[in-house]
């Protein structure tokens, strides 16, 4: 293609260095926003004026800040739950069936110390919290240990597999806290029963302790990726699964393991929205809209190129947008869904850009008086 | 019964067409897991279509058009710039959860039309579908251009050495896809169940992608599949059809999202893949370009 007198080729990168990658996760990011505006624009707001109301109360409010690392440190971890899965090839999109799973898990365990209907049983927090974070983990690690063994095992696409285990999750959610299930709240309101006061989670600063949690998971799964022996063969089985059977990798065992590790980071993401976030503390009648929410974990973990580390000011930014999101439709009157057509318009700005991270546009200049060069000089 | 019959096959029709056209670009060679996305942008345009023109046929023409447009675009993504198809479908299956939600969210609620007239008992969509999966079957196995679009997703390199155009084949199969993706989602927003709300369809998108990989490739064991699965469906939502207050109606919906992770796995046992030989398209979700 030419424009002007500038040649433009496609060139296909042989290496992606860090910083390109980091430049193309921005500009993908700047682009998304931009097409975004068109919201505002459709809702008749001018969009100067919606993103200021987006961030202002996302990162500058006293009310906004705290809800908005709330909902980041849920989309980091629903990344997590996503990326591991993701380096070694394969898809989970079933964030949100693994933390419905967790849901259950959590509250599972209190329900066994009898909390259903006694908010103010007493339950050392020293070993009732911990409890309720290994329930979560353990079931949120099964849903998802299901997707993996059914790949590793039968070779079962882990799309359709992940995607089934939502919707089943879905409904054993209903039927646990609605219409008399067992998890229902006495109160009687579609939603579980209360935890108890006791076993709420410890705030440093207003925040929950499950931040702490989280940056110290985006490390630890850095090294392994890094650093271990097991993070390298889930990379290579990512990267050629037939080759990482022949160099003695089991290729039965790395599909469960991927999806063992991401539900119960899934998992956790659950016992942190209904367990320690302030003000929850059920498994609240809205739980599809964190299932939703989750979702944000794929394009966190694809911005992030499976990178933990980068994925932390990505979900930041996510949980401030869609925070804010909520905040600017609300008080600028717009339609509801605000948040969803962000995560839409996001997701596919992502996918055009990936081109980008295979091939790079090249400016080529015309060199000059090219046409000179002959037998006469 | 027959009434649970009809329903239930109203059920199969959404789901048949929407595997067909699923079927027909994997055909050629392009995945697309991204057919809830598709569907729901058909579901959602038909709907506010034909309810703010007071005519289904506008609707379907909507629906099928922003279909068409969907799959342009998968093309786009997935054979002129070589982006992961997988990337790419999961990108459309969230653009069409995020974007439907937030602009079909003002029309919420029942579509107040007249519903569509039945002709013999049965919905006009299943003679349509039954039309088109003979079609498509017809084009598929028996004509020169069916040829050429199994051999385009089979070897794409050796099927542009005999002189197909791979790239062209390709974007029609994957157009062609997203206007029957889109259909079936009219037929869902329109006539199966009418009344909008965000993300209405509930995962029926990839039981259509599981169906596709559960027919083998073979447009009439997907509609076998497809009626079996709308009768599932259909008993989930009425248990009490046949085993009155055995389970709380919540656990039954779960039912047939649990049998279709069993089919699949029934059907990915090398015992069966043996029995019956899948004729998985080689070249299937893998980007073609010419060299040189």
């Amino acid at each position: 293609m030419k424009i002007a007198e500038h040649d433009i080729r496609l060139v296909k990168r042989v290496e992606l260095p860090w910083w390109n990658a980091a430049l193309i996760s921005i500009f993908s990011i700047v682009v998304a926003l931009i097409l975004f505006s068109l919201v505002f624009v459709h809702s008749g707001v001018n969009p100067i004026n919606g993103f200021k109301e987006i961030f202002q109360f996302a990162f500058l409010n006293r009310n906004g800040l705290p809800l908005t690392i709330n909902r980041s440190i849920f989309i980091f971890l629903c990344t997590c739950a996503f990326i591991i899965p993701y380096r070694a090839g394969l898809w989970n999109i079933g964030m949100a069936g693994q933390l419905y799973a967790g849901a259950l898990g959590a509250f599972g365990v209190m329900y066994l110390f009898g909390a259903k209907g006694d908010p103010n049983l007493y339950i050392a927090p020293g070993i009732g919290i911990p409890l309720m974070m290994i329930g979560a983990m353990l079931a949120g690690g099964l849903i998802g240990g299901i997707a993996g063994f059914l790949r590793g095992r039968f070779n079962v696409n882990e799309i359709v597999t992940t995607m089934m285990l939502n919707s089943i999750g879905f409904w054993f959610v209903s039927y646990m806290v609605k219409e008399g299930g067992p998890f229902m709240n006495p109160v009687g309101r579609s939603e579980s029963f209360d935890l108890p006061v006791s076993v709420r989670a410890p705030l440093i600063f207003g925040i929950p302790f499950t931040l702490v949690v989280a940056l110290l998971l985006a490390v630890l799964l850095y090294w392994v990726f890094a650093k271990t022996r097991i993070g390298y063969k889930i990379k290579s089985y990512g990267h050629n699964p037939l080759a990482a059977k022949y160099s003695g990798i089991n290729p039965q065992v790395i599909p469960v393991l991927v999806f063992v590790l991401g539900g119960m980071i899934a998992g956790l993401a659950a016992y942190h929205y209904f367990g320690a976030v302030p003000g929850v503390f059920k498994v609240a009648r809205n739980y599809a809209e964190f299932g939703d929410l989750s979702f944000y974990g794929i394009i966190c973990g694809l911005i992030a190129q499976g990178n933990p580390l980068a994925a932390i000011p990505i979900s930041l930014l996510f949980g401030g947008l869609t925070n804010g999101g909520r905040f600017a439709q609300g008080k600028l009157q717009m339609g509801f869904g605000v948040d969803y057509a962000l995560l839409g318009v996001m997701m596919i700005t992502m996918v055009v850009l990936q081109f980008f991270y295979r091939y790079k546009i090249v400016w080529i200049k015309p060199e000059k008086e090219i046409s000179d060069v002959g037998i006469i000089r | 019964m027959w009434e649970l019959f009809v329903r239930s096959l109203d059920a199969s029709i959404v789901l048949a067409i929407a595997a067909l056209g699923e079927l027909i670009g994997q055909r050629s060679g392009v995945l697309n897991v991204g057919i809830e996305g598709v569907m729901l942008f058909g579901a959602t345009f038909g709907f506010i279509v034909a309810q703010t023109t007071g005519d289904y046929t506008t609707g379907f023409i909507a629906a099928i058009a922003i279909g068409a447009l969907i799959g342009l675009m998968h093309g786009v993504f997935s054979i002129t710039l070589g982006v992961d198809q997988v990337v790419s479908g999961m990108g459309i299956w969230i653009l069409g959860f995020g974007l439907t939600t937030y602009i079909g969210n003002p029309y919420t609620g029942p579509l107040g039309m007249a519903r569509i007239d039945r002709i013999g008992g049965m919905s006009p969509f299943f003679y349509l579908a039954l039309a088109l999966i003979i079609l498509t079957w017809f084009v598929l196995n028996k004509t020169s251009l069916g040829l050429k679009i199994r051999s385009v997703g089979e070897n794409p390199a050796v099927a542009e050495v005999s002189g197909i155009g791979v790239n062209r084949i390709r974007y029609m199969c994957v157009i062609v896809s997203g206007m029957l993706m889109g259909l079936a989602g009219g037929v869902y927003g329109l006539s199966y169940n009418p009344v909008w709300n965000y993300n209405f369809l509930m995962g029926w998108g990839f039981i259509a992608l599981a169906l596709v990989f559960f027919s083998m490739w073979n447009p009439f064991i997907m509609f076998g599949g497809a009626v079996l699965f709308g009768a599932l469906w259909q008993l989930a939502l009425s248990p009490e059809f046949i085993l009155p207050g055995v389970m709380s109606r919540y656990l039954w919906r779960m039912v047939p999202f649990v049998i279709t992770v069993v089919v699949l796995v029934v059907m990915s046992t090398r015992w069966f893949r043996t029995r019956w030989g899948a004729a998985k398209p080689e070249a299937l979700g893998m980007p073609y370009r010419k060299e040189g």
